[in-house]
């Protein structure tokens, strides 16, 4: 692929109509990381949408909203509530981390994304604008790859996470045999732990899969148990032993199915050990 | 809409470069890493992988290290941007350049245009990071030569000074 053209809107309703305008042609850029990866052949014309104030972490009580062009690395610091600096630490690169943007990383998903696993397993929602303004929950984002939900003219504005409330933990966890290089397995999890057992959890996982999947599966068969990681990973292996994994290179569907049921159990154990102790 | 400083096709930008305000004409797929090499004679940036893997053409915008493989040349207009030409000097090297020289940890020097800018990225921003902090702020910098001991030997003496020195 190549940019024939780059146009810097300078308002968000001038991105939008510039957007709409191009059609197929255009292609809104903040960081620009992922152009590396794109298969089209077809020439683009680079809309800018960096300062456009599509930036920006904001604390709106009971969630986060975050723009859509917010840099990996602004979300590495920590705050009440706040898990999404597990993630960020762990993606990619120091270089690509201040480079990438949370929305570059979730509108088109590569298999070895990270955050589109963390926030199907965090919940929440995606605030697309354009042509008409919703919010779409993540486990409908997610689904298939979510440039479907785009037409010409849209953009996505920000991200709704909900905080984590008392006794609910957060875990995330990545197999990959360099910084720099493509994650082999990427797990997450939000739990509800009470009494040392848990209660409920979201799980999701990628990479070894297509598309981000969440696991219900796990999520039930987890339901009611203690907070052991042999016990975790005992029911996770039970309740996935039947699904096909994307083969790791030079790998095979046995040492492919131990490594994903590990770092599942993984993330789902770490979750347990990071609880928020705060009402 | 339309660009306004279109030239034959190519569009003209204007950024800072070690300091000094420039200017220079990018084709919209011209990445940035060709253009500080060949308008701007900024030799210190490699091109080792082309694709984002290695670090050795990192750069520093506006107080952030990047990769300039990655980057197309019209993204840094109107920015801040340093390559090694602007740090130090032979006679007043930077303390992470002495320090790399004090401890050997220069073989090829390949990477280390790379290694120094991203170290001088993380140190601008906390002269004593811990050392998961610095390991983190460098994982993006490859290095075939050394195996990494006398990299590491030097950018931990440099935050070791910068400790005594009270920063």
């Amino acid at each position: 692929m190549k940019l024939s053209d780059f146009r810097r809107p300078s308002t968000l309703k001038e991105a939008s109509s510039l957007l709409k305008e191009l059609g197929d042609d255009g292609l809104p850029i903040a960081g620009g990381t992922a152009l590396h990866f794109l298969t089209t052949l077809k020439d683009k014309t680079a809309v800018d949408i960096t300062g456009l104030g599509l930036d920006g972490i904001k604390d709106n009580g009971c969630h986060f909203e975050i723009g859509s062009t917010t840099y990996v690395s602004d979300l590495m610091k920590r705050r009440d509530g706040w898990v999404l600096c597990q993630v960020a630490k762990k993606m990619s690169t120091n270089q690509i981390r201040h480079m990438a943007t949370v929305g570059g990383n979730i509108v088109s998903v590569f298999p070895w994304a990270d955050f589109p696993v963390a926030l199907l397993a965090l919940d929440g929602r995606a605030e697309i604008i354009g042509n008409s303004d919703r919010l779409v929950d993540f486990d409908d984002y997610f689904k298939a790859q979510p440039a479907r939900l785009f037409e010409p003219g849209d953009l996505l504005k920000s991200i709704k996470v909900r905080k984590l409330i008392k006794n609910e933990g957060f875990g995330y966890h990545k197999e990959v045999r360099t910084a720099a290089g493509f994650s082999m397995v990427t797990a997450a999890a939000r739990v509800m732990v009470t009494d040392e057992k848990i209660e409920e959890a979201r799980v999701a996982v990628g990479a070894c899969t297509g598309i981000p999947r969440r696991l219900t599966d796990v999520e039930d068969a987890v339901k009611g148990i203690a907070v052991d990681w042999k016990e975790i990973n005992k029911v996770v292996i039970d309740a996935t032993k039947n699904r096909k994994w994307k083969l790791i290179e030079a790998q095979g569907v046995e040492y492919t199915a131990h490594l994903v049921q590990t770092v599942i159990t993984d993330a789902i154990f770490n979750g347990c050990q990071n609880l928020n102790k705060e009402a | 809409m339309e660009n306004e400083n279109t030239i034959l096709g190519a569009i003209q930008i204007g950024f800072t470069l070690n300091g000094v305000e420039v200017e220079t004409l990018v084709e919209a797929d011209e990445m940035l890493i060709d253009v500080l090499r060949r308008d701007f004679n900024c030799l210190s940036v490699k091109a080792g992988c082309h694709e984002g893997s290695c670090g050795a053409c990192t750069i520093i915008v506006d107080g952030k290290p990047v990769l300039s493989c990655l980057l197309r040349g019209w993204q840094i207009a109107d920015k801040d941007v340093w390559t090694l030409e602007g740090v130090g000097s032979y006679d007043a090297p930077h303390p992470v350049q002495q320090a790399l020289v004090d401890n050997g940890a220069v073989q090829c020097g390949f990477c280390i245009p790379g290694m120094v800018l991203s170290a001088k990225a993380v140190l601008d921003e906390n002269p004593v990071p811990d050392d998961d902090e610095m390991r983190h702020a460098m994982d993006g910098n490859l290095c075939r030569c050394t195996g990494y001991e006398k990299i590491w030997d030097a950018l931990t003496s440099v935050i070791d000074a910068n400790r005594k020195g009270g920063k």
